[in-house]
Parts: structure tokens; C-alpha cells; sequence
């Protein structure tokens, strides 16, 4: 836990620089554009506190970002990235028409690289369901910079020529357990809006 | 005419300011620093520095990896071999760096780009050239000399100024004479930062120099310092970005290094000067980085330079081995990169991959994905049951059984 303390810290201090910019958002139902997923407990919209990310990407937390973080995407388009690019010469991965499941986790994996992460790997590819899409859903390991192993959970899907997307990051030490069947939950629960 | 009397006064301003750099004497083996002193305090620093680093996500801590580079920074650093503590760092970029304290980094990047053993022996001669030299510690004492040469111009122009001032019987001449001290102070700061940064260009070239010949001493060919150089300026002009392409065109006032056409063509000249040794050193470097190539290429291609990338793969590519591994990750860059053309590219790389004996078993794969896209659906078939063939337990077998069945009933 002593590992933990400078994220406690800085997810803090985070949190209360931004309070006013941090809306909480009810169990329940939560639509984003075209996809909608029910939550199973009340989380915080952190989407403010990372600039980085794309108007069509909300960010959910628990505990603060750098402890738990919930990606959900509306529909991303071809040329749609997870993460803004910082400059011209260092461009964040954009989707590729005609990419397949497996380029979708690449695209996952390569976006969290590009938000800093080291040694990021996908694994355990399986198939999911989003709606009455096939989907994939699949694992994911990184470290941060300063060492602290990160585990994550994933989920892509394809349809009418859109992406989508719900990623799941947070520390191997007790937060990624702590959150997972809330965000297993909230993955099955992903579907496009009818 | 202002102008002119504006860059006359930087160009005074950096010839007295550059007469405040500093130069300490060259350290002797198991130099430790004075307690209290500058020096000290910058070891205390680095110290930290150095434990953060061993903890760091990107750190390569191999034995057989740390083992090779250790052997070659030990063979340039000579006597000092026991003060310098060399870490591998997984960063895709050109870099090596060491600190006052003697721990230093070479990152993946930099392996990756040398062709050889005697291009890393010049680079790690470079920065051992800058630790023994006392480079750190020359750049602080002459950063000090110079704020406290540029306080006194300062204090010196304000006075002249107020004097003038004083001096003048209407609002106008004080307010031009305010001006005039203001740009002045102003020149004055500008040239100390310029200053600054012309020295550290001056300390690049003495340790390329000094670099060059340690690396010669230690039987290392010294046209290993022109190739790196050459090399690297071809890989910039093939990236796909023109603010890369550009970089060594012109030089600012506020760039800490020279641009790279002009160390080649010194250390050309130093090069010549120098003898090779009658028995050069064994060339152990691919041996080396060859368990690393796949996974340094997946990071470079996270880069997103794909010019770059594919420059890189070329180059590795000269002495024809790891042709499976290289021409697999060739054809990771055309299918990433996405342009015309590219799928046809990377159709021809991943099949060239798979007639190697080092190919990994996903070069099948992409290989097979390749050809579903360009209609070939026999041919997807085949690589594709190839892939399944030598990766029968694949975690993404499923998907590949999925693609089968879908060229199966023709979807």
C-alpha cells in the first residue's frame, strides 16, 4: 500500500482542485450518443480532470483517476482517436477503416501507451456481447512510469461502421479487484441505443 | 537602426558573458566530491535520481543484455570503469546520457540504431568523455560566473541609466533613455541564456572528440562515430513528419547540442587522424540486441514515425539476419501506416517473414489477413491454417477460426 500513497495523494488533490468540474453520475442507466451502459452504483464523470481525451470518450472513476478509471466511448469513426495528439510529429492511434477485432485491441493497447503507460500488453482475447453485436472483451497489463503495475479489463465492438469501446484501468494492488464485477457488470450491460 | 544597436549589444553582451564559462580539470579514478561541496550536492541529487530509475517501468534489467553494455562502457571508460553504473531503459529513442555521480542511462532506442559494437562504444565514449571532464560540473560553475557577470552589466547599464536620466530636462529623452536601458538589461539577460547554451554545444564537441578517441584506444574503428551520425541524419530525413525532416537545418541560439551534418563532418576529421586498432574488438552487438528486436519495434512503431520505423528495419536489415523477425515487423508498419499501397506491402513483407526461419507464427496470421482483404481467400485460407498450425494454443485461435469460417461461407 505504501506504493499507493503518492496516487492517494495526487487522485486527492485532484479531486478537490477540480471539484466543481467533477459531476457525479447515479446508478442506473448512462447514455453516451449511441451507446448506453447501466451502472451499478454511483460513479464521479472525471473527463474534465484528463484533457487529453476525446469529447466523444467519458471517463468515470471511483476513487480518483490515477486509482480507477472507466472509459466509455460513444461511436468512434474511422480517424477517431482515444487521446488527443500532444503535436503534429506525435500522433495518438486513430481507427483504420476496415480494422478487425484484433486491431481493435491494438488500437486499445497502443491508445494507453500513448496516455503514458509502459510495457502495455493485451491478453486473453474471448468473446462478448454488445447488445446483439459480437464484441471482444479482453485483459490488459501496464506498468506506470514510476514502476506501479496496472491491470485493466476491455471491451470493443463494431457495428453500423462505429466503434466502441469501455476500458477499465486501475492499480494490480487492490483497486482493480475492488472495482472489478462493478465494471464486469457495466460491460455487459454496453449496448447501442435503440 | 535600434535593431543594429540591439545586436550589437547581445554580441558584446555573449563575448563578455562567454569569458565567465568555466573549465575543471579532468577527475582522477574514484573521485569522491568534498562534503558540502557543488559537487556533492549534484551527486545527492543523482543519487535520487539513480534509485528512481531502478524502479522505473522502463528499466531492462537482462543479465546478458547489462552484461554486453557494461563490457563495452567498461572498455572506453578504461580506468573509470569502476566509478560508471550503466542502466538499459525500454525508451524508443536515440539517447544515452550519465551524471556527475557516474550512473547513466543507454536507452533501447539507441541499441536499436547501432549497427554495431563500435557506433555503441562511441556513444557511451561520448558520455563517459562527459563525466570524466567534469562536464556537470564545468556547466555550473560557468551558469554561476555568467548570472553574476550579467548582474553586473545589469546593475551597471541601470545606473548609466538613471544618471541619463537625471541628466535630461524633458519627459520625452527619459522616457527614450528608459527605453534604451530597458532593451539593454533585456539584450544583457537573452545573451546569458544564449551563452549558456553555446557552451553546452562546446562541451558536445569536445566529448564527440574525446569520445571518438576513446572509442579508438579501446580498439574500436573510429569511423563508427561518422556512420552513427550519417545514419541518424538518414533516418530524420525519412520521417513522416516535416518538422522532424527539418530538424538539422538550422541551428538556434538556444540549442544545447550542434547540428548533427556538422558533428559528422568533425569527427570525419578526427576520425582520419586516428588509427584503427591492428585487432579490432569482436563485434558482439546483434548477438546482443537480438532477443529485444521484435519487442523495441513493436515500441518504435508506437512512435508513429513510420518512415522512421521503416528506415530502422532497413538498416538492421543490411546484414541479412533476423530477415523473419524484421520483415514481420516491416510489415506491422505498412498495416499500421494504412496508405496506398501499403496492404499489398505488407502482404509482400509478411509472406517474405514467413519464409524465415526466425518468422514468429503471427506473421501467418497477418499474412492471412492481408490476403482476406485483397480478395484472396484461398491464400488467407492457407496462411491462416498455417498460423493455427504452429500456434495451436494461441489465445486468439477463436478469432482466426472465426475469420476461417466466415472465408468458409463466403461472407
Amino acid at each position: 500500500m505504501r506504493a499507493l500513497r503518492p496516487f492517494l495523494a495526487a487522485g486527492v488533490l485532484l479531486g478537490l482542485a477540480a471539484c466543481q468540474s467533477i459531476p457525479a453520475v447515479p446508478a442506473g442507466p448512462m447514455t453516451l450518443g449511441a451507446a448506453e451502459v447501466t451502472l451499478g452504483r454511483e460513479w464521479s464523470n472525471v473527463s474534465a480532470l484528463l484533457p487529453g481525451a476525446n469529447k466523444k470518450v467519458t471517463v468515470l472513476s471511483i476513487d480518483g483517476p490515477l486509482l480507477n478509471r472507466l472509459y466509455v466511448t460513444d461511436g468512434l469513426a474511422v480517424g477517431d482517436s482515444l487521446v488527443k495528439k500532444a503535436a503534429k510529429e506525435k500522433p495518438t492511434p486513430k481507427l483504420r477503416a476496415g480494422m478487425n477485432s484484433s486491431e481493435r485491441m491494438e488500437f486499445v493497447a497502443d491508445s494507453i501507451a500513448a496516455m503514458g503507460y509502459q510495457r502495455v500488453e493485451t491478453t486473453k482475447p474471448r468473446p462478448a456481447r454488445f447488445g446483439g453485436e459480437m464484441a471482444v472483451r479482453f485483459d490488459l497489463s501496464a506498468r506506470t512510469e514510476d514502476g506501479l503495475e496496472v491491470r485493466g479489463a476491455a471491451l470493443a465492438a463494431e457495428t453500423g461502421g462505429k466503434s466502441y469501446f469501455v476500458i477499465y484501468m486501475a492499480p494490480g494492488e487492490h483497486y482493480f479487484e475492488a472495482s472489478l464485477p462493478e465494471v464486469e457488470a457495466v460491460m455487459a450491460s454496453a449496448k447501442p441505443r435503440a | 537602426m535600434r535593431k543594429r544597436r540591439a545586436r550589437v549589444s547581445v554580441a558584446l553582451s555573449v563575448a563578455l558573458l562567454a569569458g565567465a564559462n568555466a573549465h575543471a580539470q579532468p577527475r582522477t579514478p574514484g573521485l569522491k566530491p568534498a562534503p558540502n561541496s557543488a559537487e556533492a550536492g549534484f551527486w545527492d541529487v543523482m543519487d535520487k535520481a539513480e534509485r528512481e530509475a531502478r524502479r522505473k517501468a522502463e528499466l531492462n534489467a537482462d543479465p546478458a543484455l547489462n552484461a554486453y553494455v557494461r563490457d563495452v562502457i567498461c572498455k572506453v571508460a578504461a580506468q573509470h570503469c569502476g566509478d560508471v553504473r550503466l542502466y538499459v531503459m525500454d525508451r524508443p529513442f536515440f539517447n544515452a546520457s550519465m551524471a556527475p555521480n557516474g550512473y547513466s542511462e543507454i536507452w533501447s532506442g539507441t541499441l536499436l540504431r547501432c549497427e554495431d559494437e563500435a557506433e555503441l562504444a562511441f556513444v557511451l565514449g561520448h558520455e563517459v568523455s562527459h563525466f570524466v571532464e567534469n562536464h556537470s560540473i564545468e556547466a555550473h560553475q560557468a551558469d554561476k560566473n555568467r548570472r553574476n557577470a550579467a548582474m553586473v552589466l545589469v546593475v551597471g547599464v541601470a545606473v548609466v541609466g538613471a544618471v541619463a536620466t537625471a541628466g535630461t530636462t524633458d519627459y520625452q529623452s527619459a522616457q527614450s533613455i528608459g527605453d534604451a536601458t530597458r532593451g539593454l538589461v533585456d539584450a544583457i539577460y537573452l545573451a546569458s541564456i544564449a551563452s549558456y547554451f553555446r557552451f553546452s554545444r562546446q562541451q558536445e564537441t569536445e566529448a564527440d572528440m574525446l569520445g571518438v578517441r576513446r572509442s579508438a584506444d579501446a580498439g574500436y574503428r573510429p569511423g563508427a562515430s561518422v556512420t552513427v551520425w550519417r545514419d541518424l541524419m538518414a533516418e530524420t530525413a525519412t520521417s513522416d513528419f516535416e518538422r522532424v525532416r527539418k530538424q538539422d537545418t538550422r541551428l538556434g541560439i538556444f540549442d544545447s547540442h550542434p547540428l548533427e551534418p556538422e558533428r559528422a563532418a568533425r569527427l570525419e576529421a578526427e576520425a582520419a587522424k586516428l588509427t584503427a586498432a591492428a585487432k579490432p574488438v569482436e563485434n558482439r552487438h546483434r548477438a546482443a540486441i537480438r532477443p529485444f528486436l521484435g519487442a523495441w519495434l513493436k515500441d518504435d512503431l508506437r512512435r508513429r514515425d513510420f518512415g522512421e520505423t521503416l528506415y530502422i528495419i532497413d538498416r538492421l536489415s543490411r546484414s541479412n539476419e533476423d530477415l523473419g523477425v524484421l520483415n514481420f515487423y516491416r510489415g506491422e508498419a505498412y498495416r499500421q501506416r494504412g496508405k496506398d499501397g501499403d496492404l499489398k506491402r505488407a502482404a509482400d513483407a509478411y509472406r517474405e517473414a514467413a519464409t524465415q526461419p526466425d518468422a514468429p507464427a503471427a506473421a501467418w496470421r497477418e499474412l492471412g489477413e492481408a490476403l482476406r482483404r485483397t480478395e484472396d481467400r484461398a491464400g488467407a485460407r492457407v496462411a491462416l491454417e498455417a498460423y493455427l498450425a504452429r500456434a495451436p494454443q494461441a489465445e486468439d485461435g477463436w478469432m482466426v477460426r472465426e475469420t476461417l469460417n466466415s472465408l468458409s461461407k463466403g461472407d
